[in-house]
């Protein structure tokens, strides 16, 4: 932040982002000075953007660098960490809690001392250690937050191990939760690997990314409210999510580590970087979902082959965000039926390497994909001169060229999981280095097993 | 946890704050420069939102009243919100130092 360095400083800001704009600022702890662009550049003519630099987005730069120093905003005092702010009906709770812009629109369970209380004794942490102060609102990822926000979404004390290690994975600083509120609108999902995925009574088969299982369900619905109540990304009336749609809370994934096994697989947490039995949770953005992908036969090439046309007919246009950042993930979950089939022809990398070598796209496509959305100066030319492409980006200069979609084998992800009784998978695309998938081990608590006895 | 009401024999809930404490490190803002002549001011740009159309009409803007104003091109600071934010975002104040910037225009938010 430069303005933090002792340098004035004058932002351009897009008038539909000054509430977003206001949100960071009070995160920063610095007074902004800022120049509004009325509108949206991107749909001005050459013109109409002239009239308004030189009318007033200039004026207003040279005014906020050279007029009066912007002043900070009064602190508000905020009650305490911890402390009992309201003492009511569960409607009357309902009612405030929706006022103060503290729910996901749904009702909340009372966060009682009592109910967060058996949160906390899932973990040998105390309350207050906090894992960061989290953007864009600068406050504290405390143990006591967590505990309470998976209170409200109506998760169960023993899900707290894996709450704390989704907050763990989501204040990485390379995971970028600070991103959260970009206009894409994209959504976290939550990833359990190893033996929890059982004890938790996570759904991995048929209807898993539905609402309805109480461990996916909630444990999705907290990221969202972590998001929005210690982040500060809400939508209107409230501020800091500038997702333009935007797309619900999706429920938490898990695999069906049994079914990868068995077919010789390694497990989606093996892939992370864990040993087979370790207990895991990945962040992972999702900004657009296939639709479901049907493919039949005992060929594994058949399957792949229609993979590669589905997942390439849905994710090539979002594709030139990765090629600008050298980055983006493609999450398959394949069904065990069609898993089951690939598997006894190819390994994982033998999937991830077809993938990479047919799905492409033309040069000039792709350009013109980015040139639309916000970035009329992108060139293949110069994201391989900086080192961001490899260098078959630029094999030739015919824009006719076909380029790879998947800048990586090594991006593609891929997890056993859905029904087995049907020959379905389904895609899932990271929001280039938005949210990419970032992985934490879940620190159970040493009483463990003991405490979750109890709770059964 | 709950007590019921005499009124309606409904419970009622203690609930704690959901939020966590900020922990903010607040400062006030830089002192202005009310004469740019002479002054060296730096562009920042995130290479999106038509910057390399903008940048240089608001340059064009400003030296119009202050023609001994210097501009650093944003290309000499590199992308601060792309593939290499955070290499570039740690770079910035050196680059800063070096070409004795007295004032920086930063964006694009939109």
């Amino acid at each position: 932040m430069v303005e933090k360095l002792g340098i004035p400083t004058a932002s351009i800001i897009g008038s539909g982002f000054l509430k977003q704009a206001e949100v960071i600022k009070k995160g920063l702890g610095v007074p902004l000075a800022i120049g509004v662009y009325p509108g949206a550049p991107m749909v001005d003519s050459a013109a109409e953007l002239k009239r308004k630099v030189e009318e007033v987005l200039a004026p207003d730069l040279l005014r906020a660098l050279t007029g009066e120093a912007p002043t900070a905003d009064e602190t508000v005092a905020e009650p305490q960490a911890g402390e009992v702010i309201l003492s009511g009906t569960f409607d009357e709770i309902q009612e405030h809690f929706h006022r103060q812009l503290w729910t996901d629109g749904l009702p909340i369970v009372p966060p009682t001392r009592e109910r967060v209380d058996a949160f906390l004794a899932f973990t040998d942490r105390k309350p207050e250690d906090s894992v960061r102060i989290l953007p864009q609102e600068g406050r504290e990822a405390s143990m006591l937050s967590i505990a309470i926000n998976g209170v409200m979404s109506g998760c169960r004390p023993e899900y707290m191990p894996v709450l704390i290690a989704i907050i763990e994975a989501m204040a990485d600083p390379l995971y970028r939760v600070e991103d959260s509120g970009s206009t894409p609108g994209w959504e976290p999902v939550v990833i359990v690997s190893g033996p929890i995925i059982k004890e938790l009574d996570l759904n991995f088969g048929q209807g898993m990314m539905r609402v309805g299982r109480q461990a996916n369900t909630s444990i999705g619905r907290f990221v969202r409210m972590y998001l929005r109540n210690i982040c500060g990304f809400r939508i209107p009336p409230g501020a800091g999510d500038k997702g333009s749609i935007g797309q619900s809370f999706l429920v938490a994934m898990a695999e069906d580590e049994d079914s990868a096994r068995a077919l010789g697989w390694p497990t989606y947490g093996q892939d992370r970087g864990f040993a087979a039995g370790e207990n895991v949770v990945t962040l992972h953005s999702v900004v657009a979902i296939t639709s479901p992908m049907y493919s039949g036969g005992d060929q594994a090439a058949t399957h792949v082959q229609q993979w590669t046309d589905i997942i390439g007919g849905s994710f090539t246009y979002w594709a030139h965000t990765g090629f600008k950042t050298g980055l983006w993930s493609p999450l398959i979950v394949a069904s065990p039926s069609i898993a089951g089939v690939i598997a006894k022809e190819w390994t994982k990398d033998q999937v991830r390497q077809y993938l990479y070598e047919n799905m492409k796209v033309t040069a000039e496509r792709a350009t013109h994909y980015a040139r639309m959305t916000s970035t009329p100066t992108f060139s293949f030319e110069n994201l391989v001169k900086d080192g961001i492409l490899p260098p078959d980006y630029t094999a030739s200069n015919d824009p006719q060229r076909l380029v790879n979609v998947i800048i990586d084998p090594k991006m593609v992800e891929i997890l056993v999981a859905g029904d087995p009784g049907r020959n379905q998978s389904r895609a899932y695309m990271s929001n280039h280095v938005q949210g990419p998938p970032t992985s934490r081990r879940v620190v159970l608590p040493k009483k463990w097993q003991q405490l979750l006895a109890e709770k059964k | 946890m709950a007590r019921p009401t005499s009124k309606t024999n409904e419970p009622r809930y203690d609930v704690l704050w959901p939020l966590s404490r900020k922990a903010v490190e607040r400062k006030d803002a830089a002192n202005r420069v009310p004469d740019l002549n002479g002054k060296v001011v730096a562009e920042l740009w995130d290479v999106i939102f038509r910057g390399e159309e903008i940048y240089p009409l608001v340059r064009e803007y400003i030296k119009k009243r202050f023609p001994g104003v210097k501009f650093v091109n944003y290309n000499e600071f590199g992308n601060f919100h792309g593939a290499r934010e955070h290499e570039v975002s740690a770079t910035i104040p050196d680059t800063l130092r070096a070409y004795k910037v007295d004032a920086a225009i930063v964006g694009i938010g939109a």
